[in-house]
């Protein structure tokens, strides 16, 4: 149990900057996720902490013991650490049952034989595994395989739990449960933990603090809630979300309460509050998530909102709900209806405020 | 927050891992790398200091000079044995990759009856060592050999002669043949069928479908399979020994052992330099094989029997196939293998005798009262299972250094370890002799069997390495991240975890030693004294000396030995053996 705290970190690979700049401050006890596509530098981070990994430079310090310093040449092999990693993979060991598996960091440690077989239960019980002691590795689902990797890292206390991707090799059903079983797991452990997804849907049910990363850097650090409803830019936003985006040219500036008005390429306006000065005739992203949009009726008026015409591009049924694609002003986006429908063009409200307004040029779909 | 992880774990105290002592990790890979430099380079410099220096590297007052070089080349004779060398190499290719190619394709792609079969019994020359194959061939097609006879019984004189170039070459080109039908099965059954069944789909016939999509997609592996047989023609000894001495043809590697080891004065400034000459031309060939092939893939083994693309319909050449198949593998497989196991069994061997007037167990009686043949027989069994033991282990330390740790010289390491695959057996065995008369120290091993477990160590190590670094390859890397960041350190983490769970690529690399150490001879001919001889040497011996009942009841053991082995392997093990 200890504070992590990681500086200035990088990591190249030849020319490829797998981390750029990392510097993330965790809290003891404290549960934060690193989340981002696949390939952002997740894993290397996770690695770097692990000391599996020799980063470029930067610093990472685990309670008062320095797991790493570029500048002063210090780099801890991983068995000095005292980090428990979950892999992806699980990484059981198949010529070993689960009790040698979980018996193994305790053996290390030369731990007395009925301390040993007293850990490895209580550790194995708090999985729910306590039953399959003897079976091999392969003789177990993937669920379980996934409990007992955990098992394997918790009997030992480490310093820091680190979780890379552990529900990603589970179908669907079984993530769900699993998610759940993990969150109950969390609260009553209260251990330092670095979970790696590039799954929102985790990362938001579980995490005290998300780091969202892109190409190696930090996009945004904040709570589950800050991220979801205030991203810090079009990525961050594209990536909790189903979001769609609009692009734009400032033809209002910000008025004294904050609202911006945009033209659209066809010469349709929006008006959208925002705590961003963008000044006029600068290029805009804005974006609404589904939720926030509706079908406006053909009397509606722009009430708290503008209305839209939006040319239907696509609908598609997909269970209980239609979704349409619309093409609004050169921008595709897509809302769900209850129901469907044949017209060719349709209105759309848009709120003034919910939407979030992003003075960078091109919204960031780069992953 | 509501407990902490130490009470949830009904234990309060986090566990003081015991550090294991400083730097033992560091200490096996440095000691490891070490040994494997000193071991690979121990025959290879005495070599290249022998060749500059103006008297023997024993002597004393030599003075180094570059001499030897424009010795050799006027040396008498020596242009002819270039151009033999040449010629002999050059035949055993073109032999080994027409009937490799050939036997792919009819064995592995058509619908021949006992295609299988066949293609089981074409690969049991490799398995076998050249020196028993040419004594086989000797028993058969010699100059009294059984068929020999019987044909000139018939006609005027037999149409063929082993004693002349194209004569050893067929010999060298059947025993090398199955390398180039492993290229090219193996490169068969990775090509996309697709390819085939869309040029048989847009109408192309069998003939013109094998002639224009099968071959070039083989290209490649003929290709790499032709420079890997090219070098072992070079570096052959046993057919050139047997069959080319006799007739006055000389090549590079008799030429070696001629002046080294025969010669009663030996020159060694010349055979030293001649040796250097040779390391230097296969150094080339195998940095070829490297660009034709990814180093790794040198060893390539047979298996991996997936999809087989759709077998190509012979139709109405289907029997007279699968009858010429027949009559070539009973012309060079069975009968020159039956024939010396024959031979073995009877006093003489001759169309005009009754098989059953003959047949006798002398000769094994007989092998009984020399010691000589019981120790050399001993002598191979102890090199090759406890040589094979010792080598495995290095190989084994060498490729989970070279392929799973953070050793800083692990790359450097890697290459110095499949060094020896540009070594001939011929060099390798000079040099150790050379070594072991360098370095006063070594006098005591110099006459036991130590030293050819040495020798044949370094020079297989390749191989070794070239069946464990597969499997070491496709295990996952977090298997030994994760003992590591649980607080094991590399050795135990080696030791605990990734050994053991490489033990069936151990016990195939163990085999494979096994069967190649109980084989080989040319490093051995240069290397063994009364009392330390191998089976190899001693038929070599026996051979010279005429005893031509008794070779062929020495060679019957070791085809017995090595037939059981890889039986065994192959059934119950299941190991893909590299032939
Ligand atoms: N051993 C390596 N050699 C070269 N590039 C690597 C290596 N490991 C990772 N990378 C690169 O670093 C980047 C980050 O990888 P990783 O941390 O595994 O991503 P993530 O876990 O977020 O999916 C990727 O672009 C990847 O290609
Ligand atoms: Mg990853």
């Amino acid at each position: 149990m200890a504070e992590l705290l990681i500086e200035n970190l990088h990591k190249r690979y030849g020319p490829v900057k797998a981390i750029d700049d990392v510097n993330i401050h965790v809290a003891d006890g404290e549960f934060v996720t690193l989340l981002g596509p696949s390939g952002c530098g997740k894993s290397t981070t996770l690695g770097a902490i692990a000391g599996l990994d020799q980063p470029t430079s930067g610093r990472i310090r685990v309670g008062t013991k320095t797991y790493f310093d570029g500048e002063k040449g210090i780099f801890l092999p991983p068995e000095a650490r005292h980090c428990g990693l979950v892999f992806q993979s699980y990484a059981l060991w198949p010529h070993m049952t689960v009790y040698d598996n979980v018996v193994f960091p305790l053996k290390l440690r030369k731990v007395s034989t009925a301390d040993c077989k007293r850990r490895v239960e209580e550790s194995l019980a708090l999985v729910e595994m306590e039953r399959f002691q003897d079976r091999y590795p392969h003789q177990l689902s993937g669920g379980q395989q996934q409990r007992v990797a955990l098992a394997r890292t918790l009997v030992y206390q480490p310093e820091i739990l680190l979780l890379d991707e552990p529900l990603s090799n589970l179908d669907a059903k079984l993530r769900d449960r699993a998610r759940t079983w993990l969150a109950e797991l969390r609260t009553r452990l209260g251990l330092t933990t670095i979970y790696v997804t590039h799954d929102q849907v985790e990362a938001l049910a579980l995490s005290d603090r998300i780091v969202v990363m892109n190409g190696g850097r930090i996009s945004q650090i904040g709570s589950p809630q800050e991220i979801y409803t205030r991203p810090a830019d079009s990525f961050v936003a594209d990536f909790i979300g189903t979001t769609n985006f609009l692009n734009g040219d400032v033809v209002g500036a910000p008025d004294g309460d904050g609202q911006t008005l945009v033209s659209l390429a066809d010469g349709q306006r929006v008006l959208i509050k925002s705590d961003k000065r963008p000044s006029l005739g600068d290029k805009v992203t804005f974006a609404y998530r589904p939720e926030q949009m509706r079908l406006a009726a053909a009397n509606d008026r722009a009430i708290g909102g503008s209305i839209v015409e939006a040319d239907v591009v696509s609908h598609s049924y997909v269970g209980g709900r239609w979704q349409i694609g619309l093409s609004v002003g050169g921008n595709q986006i897509r809302i769900e209806t209850q129901e469907a429908t044949t017209d060719r063009q349709l209105r759309l409200w848009l709120p003034v405020t919910g939407g979030i307004l992003f003075t960078e040029r091109n919204h960031g779909k780069s992953h | 927050m509501s407990l902490d992880a130490s009470s949830a774990l009904g234990s309060s105290t986090a566990d003081a891992l015991p550090r294991p002592l400083p730097g033992r990790d560091t200490i096996i890979q440095y000691g490891m790398a070490l040994l494997t430099v000193v071991l690979i380079a121990a025959p290879l410099l005495p070599v290249l200091y022998q060749s500059f220096l103006d008297r023997a590297l024993y002597d004393s007052g030599q003075q180094l000079t570059l001499g030897n070089f424009g010795r050799l080349l006027r040396t008498e004779g020596f242009a002819l044995v270039i151009w033999s060398t040449f010629v002999f190499a050059t035949l055993t290719t073109v032999i080994s990759q027409t009937l490799g190619t050939l036997a792919a394709v009819l064995f592995g792609r058509t619908d021949m009856p006992f295609a299988r079969l066949f293609g089981e019994l074409f690969l049991w020359p490799i398995y076998l060592s050249a020196l028993v194959l040419s004594f086989g061939w000797y028993t058969i097609y010699g100059p009294a050999g059984y068929l020999t006879l019987l044909v000139q019984s018939i006609f005027d004189g037999a149409p063929w002669n082993l004693y002349s170039l194209p004569g050893m070459a067929m010999i060298a080109g059947v025993s090398q043949a199955p390398v180039a039908y492993i290229y090219c099965m193996s490169s068969a059954s990775i090509t996309d069928p697709t390819l085939e069944e869309a040029a048989r789909v847009t109408g192309a016939g069998t003939l013109r479908t094998l002639w224009r999509i099968t071959l070039p997609l083989l290209m490649p592996a003929i290709a790499y399979s032709a420079v890997l047989n090219f070098t072992v023609g070079l570096e052959l000894l046993a057919i050139p020994l047997v069959f080319g001495d006799p007739a006055g043809i000389t090549v590079l590697t008799t030429f070696l052992y001629n002046n080294g080891v025969a010669s009663a004065r030996p020159d060694h400034g010349l055979v030293a330099t001649a040796a250097v000459l040779m390391l230097a031309v296969v150094c080339v060939l195998v940095w070829l094989q490297g660009r034709l092939l990814g180093n790794t893939r040198r060893f390539v083994t047979l298996g991996g029997k997936a999809t087989r693309p759709r077998p190509f319909r012979l139709n109405s050449l289907r029997w007279p196939l699968c009858i010429v198949s027949a009559i070539y593998i009973t012309a060079t497989v069975v009968m020159p293998i039956g024939a010396l196991l024959l031979r073995a069994f009877t006093s003489l061997l001759s169309p005009m005798v009754p098989i059953s007037e003959v047949l006798t167990l002398g000769n094994f009686a007989n092998m009984l009262e020399y010691p000589v043949y019981p120790r050399s027989i001993w002598n191979s069994l102890i090199v090759s299972s406890v040589g094979g033991v010792i080598a495995t282990a290095m190989v084994a330390l060498i490729a989970i250094i070279v392929l799973r740790s953070d050793f800083r010289w692990r790359g450097a390491l890697h290459y110095v370890a499949l060094f020896p695959r540009a070594v001939p057996g011929v060099v390798a065995g000079i040099g150790f002799f050379y070594a072991f008369a360098l370095v006063p120290g070594l006098g005591g091993l110099r006459n036991t069997i130590w030293i050819l477990v040495a020798a044949f160590t370094m020079h297989f190590i390749p191989v070794g390495l070239g069946a464990v670094a597969p499997m070491l390859l496709q295990m996952s890397p977090d298997f030994d991240r994760a003992a590591r960041t649980q607080g094991a350190d590399w050795w135990t983490t080696s030791r605990r975890i990734v050994l053991p769970l490489l033990r069936p690529a151990l016990v195939a690399c163990f085999i494979i030693l096994f069967i190649t150490f109980f084989k080989e001879y040319t490093t051995a001919i240069f290397l063994f004294a009364p009392g330390s001889e191998v089976i190899g040497t001693t038929l070599l011996q026996a051979w010279t000396q005429g005893e031509v009942g008794l070779v062929s009841a020495l060679a019957t053991v070791q085809i017995l030995v090595i037939g059981v082995c890889v039986t065994a392997a192959r059934a119950f093990l299941g190991v893909k053996l590299y032939g």
